[in-house]
């Protein structure tokens, strides 16, 4: 029946896109006053290789099949030049229904977790994930609500742009837009437009909410397996659920003491370098405000030994659970107290792009130092994996992140041939080449993580490359990630945008990673897939 | 004779003489200047009137094409008498009178100033470009003088538009529609809204020429994205483009150096824009003849007509011009086009239609611009765009779209055209 339903929705939205009118766009009502946009989306995920033991935890190979609703209000109450005044609304609704369709799949994830998965219920406004009141008046722009903020300049790659989480439970950058994967939170956000020497802005920020990332859930197609099966079926899950429920629980209450604060400046200056002048786009930032994920509480820890049992601390819940795990027995319930803290670092951070002539594309750069950055810490010397590891306490460290892209449009004379032009091609690869290094300061042997375990330094590279055919209507991209430590991946995807309404996407994402505890991109090992996305917007 | 009279006798005589003196040059300049030119002179004018005995007012299908085809390009021709190349069974215009441009009296002063003093350096950039304005060869004799004079044509300085088409596979008969809101203005060249020719140096320190801020409209993809480009008088510099991708909420600096990258999928390249959207100097020009044709001047864009996978215009009306040809070559060998053919108007040097070569030399393309008159903030008349059709006679593809004015020669912020713009008039 399930089965019907989902197929059922397949060709509805084919349906729609045969017969809805070929024109049209975003509508209005109230006098023009309030702009109506939204979409509904169909976004499929079918593993191609998974791994035998990925294999015990699933009946058929989907991995995702999720119904997506999103509608957009924008109301300009006062609409004048020098003062306006508008309210935005962003909101969204999802259903997930590989649970419902496969079996296996369903019992591998805690029903606590599922529930927060299936459905936009993960927290109780998370069907909001933008609305906030928007005041113009002369220089001053002032925004209060749920928002979302975008500090990045560069592709793929977030250093400074640590304001909003991400949900990455159900894809991955790139897939899935930005404003979709982000986590709206509450704050108070201003913007001065001054005409100082280089049109500086400036923009302050107080943010009375926090929300960590939403890592992939155990058992899902993006999560970790859980534990091996047992004759006690459901549940078997693992630590990684665990984990997950536990930092749920500790998520910090709200006070205004838990705020965050950022301020930016940008600037737009023209700087002459062997005669050839360069209009320089520039961002100087500072952000303070907790890290995305949490250290354990010293208060709660326990003693970091394998021998430890007391569900009451932090290690014993964990070596407990890995105990009843292999013998099969129910497992305990979380104890009321929160295990886990969330603690405040800083970040400075800059951008810099710009147009260089020479090269005939655009250089853009950004750097973010981490100050005390929260970790947890283990005994370097004790014989398991980082994983694995019992808790010994906490640390900070800094961090430097740094990315750097060149955008170049790549004139391609083969597309552009004379007897190419039935192919309606634009002849040019808007291409995109990158470089991510990370260099963790100080010691890190101590240094509990779970990806990159003492690690230092991270260097990657990312290309990116698209092009347009049949006037645009079809659009072939191709991206690559490939970090040294021989972990990556590389999607292809053809996007088909027929006319106003439907839109269509199939792509194909391969992972490959020599260790797969490297970083979190590399554990989709293993999880190689074919996607379809395809939707109807208004 | 009285001392006193005799020392104003010298006196007046001397200041009669330094006057003579200093004006002798002006005169004998502006002399050399005729301005507004017009399409006919009396002669052509009456013959013109003749034809228009005949022909104003009548309705011109693919089944009486043939009769007018004297006064028709290539492409409108071809088109006209294929019209299923295009998604319909019959394409139509209507015949007008010619009607002359009303020359801005901004624009006139301008001319007669600065055109006797007009000319080209060694590398046929404008000299003094960015200090002077008007049409700086109002009688001129090669191709690069007709495309100065194209390059001068600033429609009232500043513009409002609204500009909504559609990308039409008129094969699928598959549409997709897009739309934006666009402001223009140039800050040289200027020569209706003070302060005229240019924004004064403190006021416009990074050299800029013109610049434009757009905001799109459709598709729903791109609500709210919004544009910045700047086009600088250096001719040598590339004009830097900012874009803010309201789906990714992000201002990104974009590389202008691909210009013949099609727009959004329609059927024009960048450099299409406006007819030409970059400096002159990137082309060689060649002069080619007149060309009496028909082409849309006063076009009531309300009567523009077609239906859903038409990719050209019906219901235009056109009128005759004694246009200037000009065969325009890149002088970047890879050029996508092999070469273009500007059709300019002899009046005010709008471009009314171009048609564009590949390299092998076929007929690819045609660019028709359809202009009406519309009145000033200043209270003069500029032409401007009322609607427009790329037709790809290759693929059988179109991309027409219509303008809604919004306003000529409105005094729009400078501010306007800062990036810090692009987030703010997002929506």
């Amino acid at each position: 029946m399930k089965k019907k339903i989902f197929f059922g929705v397949i060709f509805i939205l084919i349906a729609v896109g045969a017969v809805l009118p070929r024109q049209g766009f975003a509508f209005y009502l109230l006098g023009d006053k309030l702009r109506v946009k939204g979409s509904l989306y169909e976004f499929i995920i079918y593993g191609t290789n998974f791994k035998k033991s990925t294999n015990e935890y699933r009946d058929t190979n989907l991995g995702l099949v999720r119904t997506k609703a999103t509608l957009e209000l924008l109301y300009k109450a006062i609409d004048c030049p020098e003062n306006a005044l508008n309210f935005f609304g962003f909101y969204r609704y999802w259903y997930e229904a590989t649970p419902d369709i496969d079996k296996r799949y369903r019992q591998s994830i805690t029903p606590y977790l599922r529930r927060r998965f299936q459905k936009c219920n993960y927290y109780s406004d998370d069907w909001i994930n933008e609305m906030y009141a928007d005041w113009y008046h002369g220089p001053w722009n002032i925004r209060l609500g749920k928002q979302i903020v975008f500090w990045s300049e560069v592709e793929l790659i977030r250093t400074v742009d640590q304001i909003n989480q991400l949900d990455l439970r159900y894809s991955s950058p790139g897939i899935d837009p930005w404003d979709e994967m982000k986590l709206g939170l509450w704050m108070l956000r201003g913007f001065y437009n001054s005409q100082l020497p280089g049109q500086l802005i400036f923009e302050f920020m107080w943010i009375p909410d926090f929300r960590p990332v939403r890592t992939p859930t155990e058992g899902t197609f993006w999560g970790g397996n859980p534990g091996p099966p047992t004759p006690n079926e459901p549940p078997y899950y693992g630590q990684n659920a665990a984990i997950e429920e536990q930092w749920i629980k500790s998520r910090p209450k709200r006070d205004l003491k838990h705020s965050s604060f950022a301020a930016r400046i940008r600037g737009n200056s023209e700087v002459r370098i062997f005669k050839t002048p360069y209009l320089l786009d520039w961002t100087l930032s500072y952000y303070r405000g907790m890290n995305n994920t949490p250290v354990a509480r010293r208060k709660y820890l326990g003693v970091p030994s394998t021998t430890n049992t007391d569900p009451n601390t932090l290690n014993g819940y964990g070596n407990r659970l890995a105990n009843q795990r292999l013998a099969g027995d129910p497992y305990t319930d979380l104890p009321s107290h929160r295990f886990w803290n969330y603690k405040f670092y800083h970040i400075i951070g800059g951008s810099l792009q710009s147009f260089v002539p020479k090269l005939k594309g655009v250089v853009r750069g950004e750097v973010a130092y981490e100050i005390n950055k929260p970790e947890s810490t283990a005994d370097a010397k004790e014989n398991a994996p980082s994983y694995a590891k019992q808790i010994t306490g906490s640390c900070t460290r800094n961090t430097v992140n740094a990315g750097l892209t060149y955008d170049v449009p790549i004139p391609v004379e083969l597309l552009r041939h004379p007897k190419m032009q039935w192919l309606g091609a634009n002849g040019t690869l808007d291409t995109s080449f990158g470089y991510f290094g990370q260099w963790r300061l100080g010691d890190v042997k101590n240094v509990r993580t779970t990806f990159g375990y003492q690690q230092k330094v991270q260097t990657g590279f990312t290309i990116s490359s698209r092009t347009g055919l049949r006037n645009n209507a079809l659009t072939p991209v191709v991206r690559t990630l490939w970090n040294t430590r021989k972990w990556g991946y590389t999607a292809f995807a053809l996007a088909y945008t027929p006319g106003a309404h439907m839109r269509y996407e199939l792509g194909y994402l391969m992972f490959y990673a020599k260790n797969v505890w490297d970083s979190r991109e590399a554990q989709s090992e293993g999880k190689d897939n074919v996607y379809l996305k395809m939707g109807y917007e208004f | 004779m009285d001392m006193k009279v005799k020392r104003s006798f010298v006196s007046t005589g001397l200041r009669v003489l330094i006057i003579l003196a200093f004006s002798f040059p002006v005169l004998s300049r502006a002399g050399e200047v005729t301005f507004p030119t017009f399409s006919y002179n009396e002669q052509e004018l009456a013959k013109v009137r003749e034809w228009e005995k005949t022909w104003a007012g009548k309705k011109v299908t693919t089944e009486t094409i043939d009769q007018v085809k004297d006064f028709l390009s290539e492409p409108v021709y071809k088109a006209m008498k294929n019209p299923k190349t295009f998604g319909t069974d019959s394409l139509w215009f209507e015949v007008v009178p010619y009607r002359p441009y009303a020359a801005s009296k901004g624009m006139t002063e301008q001319t007669k100033k600065y055109a006797p003093d007009s000319k080209l350096d060694a590398n046929e950039a404008l000299v003094n470009f960015g200090k002077v304005s008007g049409y700086p060869f109002p009688q001129p004799k090669t191709g690069i003088e007709m495309a100065w004079n194209f390059d001068g044509n600033t429609r009232g300085d500043t513009h409002h538009v609204m500009n909504e088409g559609e990308v039409v596979d008129c094969k699928t008969r598959l549409e997709r529609h897009a739309g934006h809101l666009r402001w223009d203005t140039y800050w040289a060249s200027r020569t209706d809204l003070p302060p005229v020719p240019a924004i004064p140096a403190d006021q416009n320190q990074r050299g800029i020429f013109r610049s434009y801020f757009q905001r799109h409209i459709a598709p729903v993809d791109f609500v709210d994205t919004t544009m910045l480009e700047i086009r600088y008088l250096d001719l040598t510099r590339d004009e830097d483009l900012w874009v803010y991708t309201a789906m990714f909420r992000r201002i990104r600096r974009y590389a202008t150096s691909q210009r013949s990258d099609t727009i959004d999928g329609t059927d024009m390249i960048y450099d299409d824009q406006d007819g030409w959207y970059t400096s002159p100097t990137w082309n060689t020009y060649k002069y080619i003849g007149r060309a009496d044709l028909l082409v849309g001047r006063h076009v009531d864009n309300k009567k523009a007509e077609r239906k859903t996978g038409q990719g050209f215009w019906n219901g235009i009306q056109r009128e005759r011009a004694n246009n200037w040809a000009v065969e325009v070559v890149s002088k970047d060998k890879n050029y996508i086009y092999g070469k273009q053919i500007w059709y300019l108007d002899p009046e005010t040097w709008q471009m009314n239609f171009k048609v564009m070569y590949n390299r092998q030399g076929e007929l690819w393309k045609t660019y028709e611009m359809f202009y009406d008159e519309y009145p000033t903030a200043l209270g003069q008349k500029a032409a401007y765009m009322a609607c427009e059709h790329t037709v790809d006679f290759i693929r059988s593809h179109g991309s027409p779209g219509k303008y809604t004015m919004k306003g000529l020669s409105l005094d729009i912020p400078l501010t306007l055209y800062q990036t810090g713009s692009l987030k703010v008039k997002a929506y």
